[in-house]
Order: C-alpha cells, then sequence, then structure tokens
C-alpha cells in the first residue's frame, strides 16, 4: 500500500468504530502526529446518543481526567508507516461544531496526503455481516466484488458520516464499513467488541493487512472508560 | 453551469408536512426533465448525511434546476433539496441566498410550495394561497386558490415566500390540504394526493403541461396509506375512550 489511506471512527453506535480504531492503534503502534480541540467538543452531551447532535443541546465542557492528569476532549491523528495508514479517533462534536470540526478534519488529512479514507461504525440491525458505503458507485461495486455488500439505507448521523458526506464534496474517494451490531435502548453506545472484530476482520481483507486479532478482548474491548463527576 | 434564463419563473419546495412542497419540486423538476446547476450546502443543516439505496453517501444540500422553455413561455428555475436548514439563522440564511439568486437571474414570479395541515381526514385537497399584492390574490381566485387571510408558513417554505416579497419579487404561495400525519418515529407521510391538487393550480398557473398519471398512481397509493392510519388512528381514540368509561368511578367523588 504505497498512498496515505486514512481510517476514521468514532463512538457512535454500540462504539463499534471507536473500539475498532482503538485496536489498530493498540496493534499497529502509530505515532501520535496530530491532535484537533474544538470549544464545541462537550464532555458530558445532553442527548443520547452522544451523536444526535441538537441545536438547543450544547452539552457541557470539561476536563477527563487520566492517570491524575487533565484530558481536553480532541480528536487524535497517528500514522502508520507499515501500513501506511492515518488513523483517526473522532469524537463528537455538539450541533454547533459538527461541520466546522468534520472540515478540520479533512484539512488535516489533505496536508498529510490521504487519498482515501475508510470509516468504521455500527450499524443497529442485529447481528450479520459487515456492509458498505461510498462515496461513488465505483467502490460499492469493488466491495460488492470482494464480498462486502451493501444493506443500510438513511441517515448516517455524527462525526464519522459527515467527514465521509464532506470527503465526497472535496473529491476524496471514501469508504464506510458497517459493523452490524444489536441497537440497546437503554445505552445506544454500550460496547459491542463482537461488531467490531468482524469489522476489523472485513477491514484486514479489503486492505490486506494481515491483521492479527488474537490480542483483540472480545469481551471487555472499549468497556475500559468510566467517569466520575465533579464539578 | 452557468444559465442565461429568459424572464423566469422561480418554484420553491423543500421538505416540509406531508413532503407536499419538496415532491412538487421534484414532480416538476423530473416532468420537465430540469437540469441541476447549482448546488448549495450549509453548516445549518442537519449534521448527517444521507446512504441512498445504491449504497453511496449524499450530503444533505438544496438545489437549484434549470428548465429551459419555448419562447412564448417563461423559463423556470426550481428550488429543493433534501433537508431545511434546522436553526432560525440557518433559515434566513438559505431563504435569502435563494431569493438573492431569484433576484440576480431576474425572476419575474416566485411561486413557493406548502402543506396546509388541517385536523380531519381530507377527501378532496382545497388549495389555500396567499400572495404579494391584491392584483395576484384576484389571479388566484381565477385558478379556484382560496385566499388566506389569516395563518403562518413556517420554515424556509414560507420565509422564502416573505423575503421574495421584501426584495419585490411577485411572490405566491400555494398552500394544499392534508391531514399530515406521521410515522410511529415521526417522520411525515407523503401526500401525494394534496400535491397533486396543488400541481393542478400550479401548471395551470404557469400555463404547462405536465403528465400526471405518475402522480395519480402515487396518490391512490398514498390515500390508500392515509386512510389506514385514519382507521388505526379512530380504533385508538374508541379504545381509550373504553378504557376511559370501564375506569370510571360509579359514584362521584369530593376530597
Amino acid at each position: 500500500m504505497t498512498e496515505l489511506v486514512g481510517i476514521v471512527a468514532s463512538r457512535g453506535m454500540r462504539s463499534v468504530g471507536i473500539i475498532a480504531i482503538d485496536y489498530l492503534i493498540k496493534k499497529l503502534q502509530p505515532r501520535l502526529i496530530d491532535e484537533l480541540y474544538s470549544t464545541h467538543f462537550p464532555i458530558i452531551y445532553e442527548t443520547q446518543p452522544s451523536y444526535a447532535a441538537h441545536p438547543d443541546h450544547s452539552g457541557m465542557p470539561g476536563i477527563r481526567l487520566q492517570k491524575g492528569g487533565a484530558v481536553l476532549p480532541k480528536i487524535e491523528f497517528y500514522l502508520s508507516r507499515s501500513p501506511n495508514l492515518l488513523l483517526i479517533r473522532g469524537y463528537h462534536a455538539n450541533f454547533q461544531g459538527q461541520y466546522e470540526v468534520a472540515e478540520q478534519v479533512l484539512d488535516t488529512c489533505e496536508k498529510h496526503g490521504v487519498k482515501r479514507l475508510f470509516v468504521l461504525a455500527g450499524y443497529g440491525v442485529g447481528e450479520g455481516e459487515v456492509c458498505c458505503a461510498a462515496t461513488e458507485i465505483e467502490l460499492v461495486e469493488a466491495l460488492k466484488a470482494r464480498g462486502i455488500g451493501t444493506g443500510y439505507e438513511g441517515p448516517f448521523m455524527g462525526f464519522s458520516g459527515l467527514v465521509l458526506g464532506l470527503a465526497k464534496l472535496r473529491g476524496i474517494k471514501g469508504v464506510c464499513l458497517f459493523g452490524r451490531s444489536q441497537p440497546s435502548v437503554e445505552d445506544p453506545e454500550y460496547p459491542d467488541p463482537q461488531a467490531a472484530k468482524k469489522l476489523l476482520e472485513s477491514l484486514s481483507k479489503v486492505l490486506d493487512l494481515s491483521l492479527d486479532l488474537s490480542e483483540f478482548d472480545e469481551k471487555h474491548a472499549g468497556q475500559s472508560e468510566t467517569t466520575v463527576m465533579g464539578s | 453551469m452557468e444559465i442565461k434564463p429568459e424572464s423566469p419563473c422561480m418554484v420553491t419546495g423543500l421538505p416540509g408536512a406531508a413532503g407536499v412542497a419538496k415532491l412538487s419540486a421534484d414532480y416538476l423538476v423530473k416532468q420537465l426533465k430540469g437540469e441541476l446547476f447549482e448546488e448549495l450546502y450549509s453548516d445549518a443543516f442537519p449534521p448527517h448525511v444521507l446512504i441512498k439505496k445504491d449504497g453511496t453517501v449524499e450530503l444533505l444540500r438544496n438545489e437549484l434546476f434549470y428548465c429551459k422553455r419555448s419562447e412564448s413561455r417563461n423559463d423556470l428555475i426550481i428550488f429543493t433539496g433534501n433537508t431545511q436548514a434546522v436553526s432560525s439563522e440557518g433559515q434566513y440564511e438559505v431563504a435569502n441566498e435563494t431569493v438573492m439568486r431569484a433576484k440576480r437571474f431576474g425572476v419575474v414570479k416566485l411561486f413557493a410550495t406548502a402543506a396546509y395541515v388541517v385536523e380531519k381526514p381530507v377527501e378532496k385537497p382545497t388549495v389555500h394561497g396567499a400572495a404579494t399584492d391584491s392584483s395576484l390574490i384576484e389571479e388566484l381566485k381565477q385558478f379556484g386558490v382560496v385566499p388566506m387571510d389569516t395563518g403562518s408558513i413556517t420554515g424556509t417554505n414560507g420565509l422564502l415566500f416573505g423575503l421574495a416579497a421584501l426584495q419585490d419579487i411577485p411572490s405566491i404561495c400555494l398552500l394544499s390540504e392534508t391531514p399530515a400525519y406521521t410515522t410511529p418515529t415521526g417522520r411525515f407521510v407523503v401526500d401525494a394526493k394534496a400535491t397533486k391538487a396543488l400541481l393542478e393550480v400550479l401548471t395551470k398557473m404557469l400555463g404547462i403541461d405536465v403528465d400526471m398519471k405518475p402522480l395519480d398512481e402515487e396518490a391512490k397509493l398514498s390515500e390508500e396509506f392515509i386512510r389506514r392510519m385514519e382507521e388505526i388512528e379512530q380504533r385508538t381514540i374508541d379504545e381509550v375512550r373504553k378504557a376511559a368509561a370501564s375506569r370510571a368511578p360509579k359514584e362521584q367523588m369530593y376530597t
């Protein structure tokens, strides 16, 4: 893989995308090369799920404590040279910041020479095979030829969807792989590691990554974050 | 694509109640083979994209189509899209941008489309109307449109009409009666019957011939769908009344 491929994910439907990208970051040991901060990143969202942005609910700003230190909400860009990937660990902005943040992410992608984007996300229809969407019909056909069909029709909310849509407008080719998951009414973002694992298997196949998934924790992936509130 | 329209009329229709305005605009685009010449994007649009049936992704946007007409007729510019801006500022911004384009293209008359929501089943939708001056009100009457004395037209569909008036563009707003049913997830059920009633008036006012047969089919389907919705609604009301009656105390209690 000679050209730099961007992999984008954020917390979303059953946290499928974020679990997948966290595993890639852990496994490939890429270098953190950029961070994006925004006044539009809430630490507590007033909408459920977090990606259901609403103009009247901006969320609450704040910091997360990590090992005793303060961490601001941010988007992280990691560069891996073998394979040649820019891993983008996304974060949902509030309604006012969604477009601005997605545009900034694409600016950063272009700055680093990303030619193609792969978005990793979840799709709440129950278990099943990974399905796809893309910026061009040719890409959809190419994925079908590799055994990944379409399956979802409708709105794709939040950070990752907007990055994909705005990428199309800039002429950047993009693909989205959806890991199918059972929706959770009580907690729409409750982690589904199994769906994330299937997603990674498909990504590995499509990009010929030969990704070693032996260290993937099917039981606990995505469940490490706990929040103690203070104000 | 650059256009040089001659004395164009503009028709506007964005998604709104019962999908009347959008379907009206979309139907005209399809039947008149309108050419897309401009796309409008805004960060005031809802922050999501649409995955289409074929698997491709589409950003939310508004669109301008151009329909070249014969020499004796006004050209047509049609404004539609797959969303409305969410915030008040965004709705004004998009409506204003569109009206400014109308001004630049020398639009001689703007026709805004909208739904007239009624809280009852509609057998034969009446088309109501409003206009920017009294001569246009008289014109509306000639086409069987019932002029509106009071009321409001919310969202971008209403603002387009109002802002066009501020720019001295003669404007008419046509509103077709619909019960505007929604699905359990809150989406509007598209009312093709109301759309057809509106288009019958609009096409006459524009002096254009449009094949209504495809819309007839859709109108029959939506009529059937709406009839079922009304049945379900009535059944629910009856059940609630029955349940309330069975729970009513036999003797009046005072506390």
